[in-house]
């Protein structure tokens, strides 16, 4: 589904990203780890296309991404969520979800003709449905700003899940949750690959990589080292030279 | 030829004063990321303060007059920092703009009331001189001008990169949180710069009334879109950039007037930042 | 009587100039053009009805059109230019705008006399009003269909999906291009719904006014296009009302004698706001 080839991204002298092969397949839950600064934010920054490639290809269901604005490659179906929360904190729960409705079958559904025939009520159907998964019904006015934090972070989530996409890249979603938490975001990744939903972690948190996804690749100075189920990549010696260094 | 070679070099010298008024521009936002335009009508501000020198003191040298035109526009400076910058938090940057354009309309109108509207004769230094190589002559007076801006220019720079002082100014421009727990303290950069800045724009609005001859309430608008479009030409936060830009600004400004005539002067001028904004909006010394 | 209805006109015509940039400042874009697009349908009105003998209405449908065209076609150069490069090349723009209108001559004989636009002396005589029998109570009432209508409209884009999408690309532009807003569609059409109200004020304001020259499109006019917004606080369109109003009535009503200290105060006036309510008469959505 989605296949980076040889993908290379430098900032002048700092080869954030260097030929890097990657690939998932359609509704796989793949994981993607490394010690700081190993370029794996770049690598979900190269893929939702918030600068190009320096040299290589990203082929997302055999189109490559190369010239498509982010905007577009949602409509093909990437969505990313933020390392860094980056809620509209001004505007309310329900209108950050309406605001992230820009699928192709939602902007059929306010066409000039479509809004008149159902389109506005399936519009606030999903958005309801949206709020239920993330437990956020009861805070649909509430404003982005004022929610806890973990509530933000459902949002964040939630919003991206508005866009309808196909693969949903997550960016440490998981930083700063406890155990509990972790256990929850665990059960709705699940739920959204019964979805049909394929996804790519990006994570530090060991705890939800090693106890979610089927396959892990590890990063570390943007390249690949290591590959394989998570119980292979945990005993990999080359994995554990780069989190722990030395021998 | 002669004619245009003429032109060019008398608008480099002239141009030398739209440089300051760029540094100043460039220098707040270069520290604060903010534009304070109030700045050029600050820095006539200043020169009008200078003027009132001839009026404790009636027959006083034009040197006295432009030194109190410098420190009037120090002063300035400092209020207007006061006024807009030091209580405004930095979360509201729009809320920062409307106070310096609030300021600008203020400081604008103070001198329309306190001059009765009228323009002001300004005394200049060195008119009567005129250095001659066969056609081509240099004003002595815009000679004064051009050494006095190119004499600040160096001790600004001297400033900025030697010395403790502007080595805080710098890194405040680049982190200030860092800045801060390194022990720096923000407000009181800012403050100096707005200090500095001033007493560059009051020496500039000085000069100014020097060459033209006259001073007037009706020059700030004018010198605060000639000295953004320095600003933008040099690239933000560029101070050797807006210097070029302010010289190449004057004499450009002078070749317009050769060619079409004042009326039409300040469109082409206008149409030289655009030509800039398309094709180098980072500035004279960007990249892209 | 009259001069309260004066009052009201200009208040309407100020609101409209107002909202012109609130849709703008929106998302973002804070544009000194306001005042540029304002002037572009003051001309374009002025010389529909003077010299091409228009009735009033078609003749502000045009100015509106062609404030929404010149401001779309600024549109699209300001995307490159971010942040306070927008702030002065806006400005610049503007600036261009007036001095075009400082070169503009166009005057053609009706009767014995010459009439339109004549460069530095402006565009006297636009006498649709009075020629035609209006009250000051009717041309007042006329503005203010106008500017309740865009009120309205503007209200209505703010409950709307549309509202909240410019609102998302004004926050946080970065955000709102990964949940896939096109950014280029929503800065340009604000841009250019903005020329539009701005051209049918500035058409307005030429027959309200009768005189218009270069200098009553200055960067002073561009200055309270964009205060009144963000003094009145971008929550909602009656800031920008209220903003109006207190700015205009206040100066005007307050200092009846001291007509030409109203700049002055102004100034002083919106350096006292900013420091006291830097976000707005009417602040933020509450937190």
């Amino acid at each position: 589904m989605l296949e980076l080839k040889a993908a290379s991204r430098h900032f002048g002298g700092v080869r954030a990203v260097d030929g890097l092969d990657f690939r998932v397949s359609e509704g796989e839950i793949v994981g993607l780890i490394g010690p700081n600064g190993s370029g794996k934010s770049t690598a979900v920054n190269l893929v939702a296309g918030l600068f190009p490639l320096t040299s290589g290809r990203i082929v997302f269901r055999n189109q490559d991404l190369e010239k498509l604005p982010t905007h577009k490659r949602l409509q093909l179906g990437i969505a990313r969520t933020f390392q860094n929360i980056r809620l509209f904190s001004q505007l309310s729960v329900w209108q950050n979800l309406w605001v992230a409705q820009n699928s192709p079958e939602d902007r059929a559904r306010r066409g000039f003709f479509a809004r008149w025939l159902g389109g506005q009520k399936g519009v606030r159907r999903e958005i309801a449905e949206l709020l239920e998964f993330s437990g956020l019904a009861a805070k649909q006015d509430e404003l982005a700003a004022n929610l806890a934090f973990g509530e933000q972070r459902r949002l964040e989530l939630a919003r991206a899940l508005a866009t309808r996409p196909k693969l949903l890249l997550l960016d440490e979603p998981a930083a700063g949750m406890n155990s509990e938490e972790i256990g929850q975001l665990r059960n709705r990744i699940l739920q959204l690959r019964s979805r049909g939903i394929t996804i790519v972690l990006v994570e530090h948190v060991m705890e939800l990589v090693m106890g979610v996804t089927e396959r892990i690749a590890v990063l570390n100075f943007g390249q690949k080292i290591a590959e394989g189920t998570p119980a292979q990549v945990q005993a990999d010696p080359l994995v554990r030279k780069a989190y722990l260094g030395g021998a | 030829m002669l004619d245009f070679l003429q032109v060019v070099v008398d608008g480099l010298l002239f141009g030398a004063t739209y440089a300051l008024i760029g540094i100043g521009f460039t220098l707040v936002f270069g520290v604060m990321h903010k534009i304070n335009m109030t700045y050029a009508a600050a820095s006539i501000g200043g020169a009008y303060l200078g003027l009132l020198v001839l009026k404790v003191m009636a027959g006083a040298p034009a040197w006295l007059v432009f030194l109190c035109g410098f420190l009037g526009g120090g002063a300035l400076g400092y209020v207007v920092y006061l006024a807009c910058f030091h209580f405004i938090p930095y979360s509201s940057p729009l809320a920062t703009l409307m106070s310096t354009v609030g300021m600008l309309l203020l400081i604008d109108e103070i001198i329309v009331h306190a001059t009765e509207g009228r323009p002001l004769n300004y005394p200049a230094m060195f008119d009567d001189v005129m250095l001659r190589a066969g056609e081509f002559s240099l004003r002595g007076d815009l000679l004064l001008v051009f050494g006095v801006s190119v004499a600040c220019m160096a001790g600004l720079l001297v400033l900025l990169y030697r010395t403790k002082l502007g080595l805080a100014t710098r890194a405040v421009s680049q982190q200030p949180t860092a800045a801060q727990l390194c022990g720096i303290r923000i407000a009181r950069v800012n403050a100096v710069t707005f200090v500095i800045t001033g007493l560059l724009g009051g020496i500039a609005g000085a000069l100014i009334g020097a060459s033209v001859g006259t001073l007037s309430p009706l020059l700030t608008l004018p010198l605060t879109v000639k000295g953004l479009i320095v600003t933008v030409i040099g690239g933000l936060g560029n101070v050797p950039g807006a210097i070029i830009a302010g010289l190449l600004v004057g004499a450009f400004e002078n070749v317009f007037q050769l060619w079409r005539g004042v009326t039409e002067r300040d469109l082409y001028v206008m149409l030289l930042l655009f030509v800039f904004l398309v094709f180098r909006p980072g500035g004279l010394s960007s990249k892209n | 009587m009259d001069f309260y209805y004066g009052m009201a006109q200009l208040i309407g015509v100020h609101t409209l100039l107002g909202l012109s940039a609130y849709i703008v400042l929106l998302t973002g874009q804070v544009s000194m053009a306001q005042a540029a697009f304002f002037a572009i349908g003051a001309y374009t009105a002025g010389m529909l009805t003077v010299l091409a003998g228009w009735h009033i209405v078609p003749a502000l449908g045009a100015s509106s059109i062609l404030g929404a065209a010149t401001a779309c076609a600024v549109g699209f150069p300001a995307l490159r230019v971010k942040g306070l490069m927008l702030v002065i090349a806006t400005l610049a723009f503007g600036e261009g705008v007036r001095l075009f209108f400082f070169n503009f001559d166009y005057q053609i004989a009706k009767g014995n006399i010459k009439v339109g636009p004549l460069g530095g002396e402006g565009f006297r005589q636009i006498r649709y009003f009075p020629e035609n029998g209006w009250t000051t109570f009717d041309v007042m009432l006329f503005i203010w269909l106008f500017a309740l209508a865009a009120m309205a409209v503007l209200w209505w884009f703010d409950r709307s999906r549309y509202g909240a999408v410019l609102r998302a690309v004004g926050e946080d532009e970065l955000a709102a291009q990964s949940v896939g807003v096109n950014l280029t569609a929503v800065k340009v059409s604000a841009m250019t719904v903005g020329g539009a109200i701005a051209g049918v004020g500035g058409g307005l304001y030429a027959h309200y006014t009768t005189h218009i020259e270069h200098s009553s499109f200055n960067v002073l006019v561009a200055t309270f296009a964009i205060a009144y917004p963000i003094v009145g606080g971008l929550s909602n369109v009656f800031g920008t009302l209220a903003a109006v109003i207190f700015v205009q009535a206040f100066l005007v009503e307050g200092l009846r004698d001291l007509g030409d200290w109203r700049n002055l105060l102004f100034g002083a006036l919106i350096v006292l706001a900013m420091n006291l309510r830097p976000h707005g008469l009417f602040g933020r959505r509450h937190a």
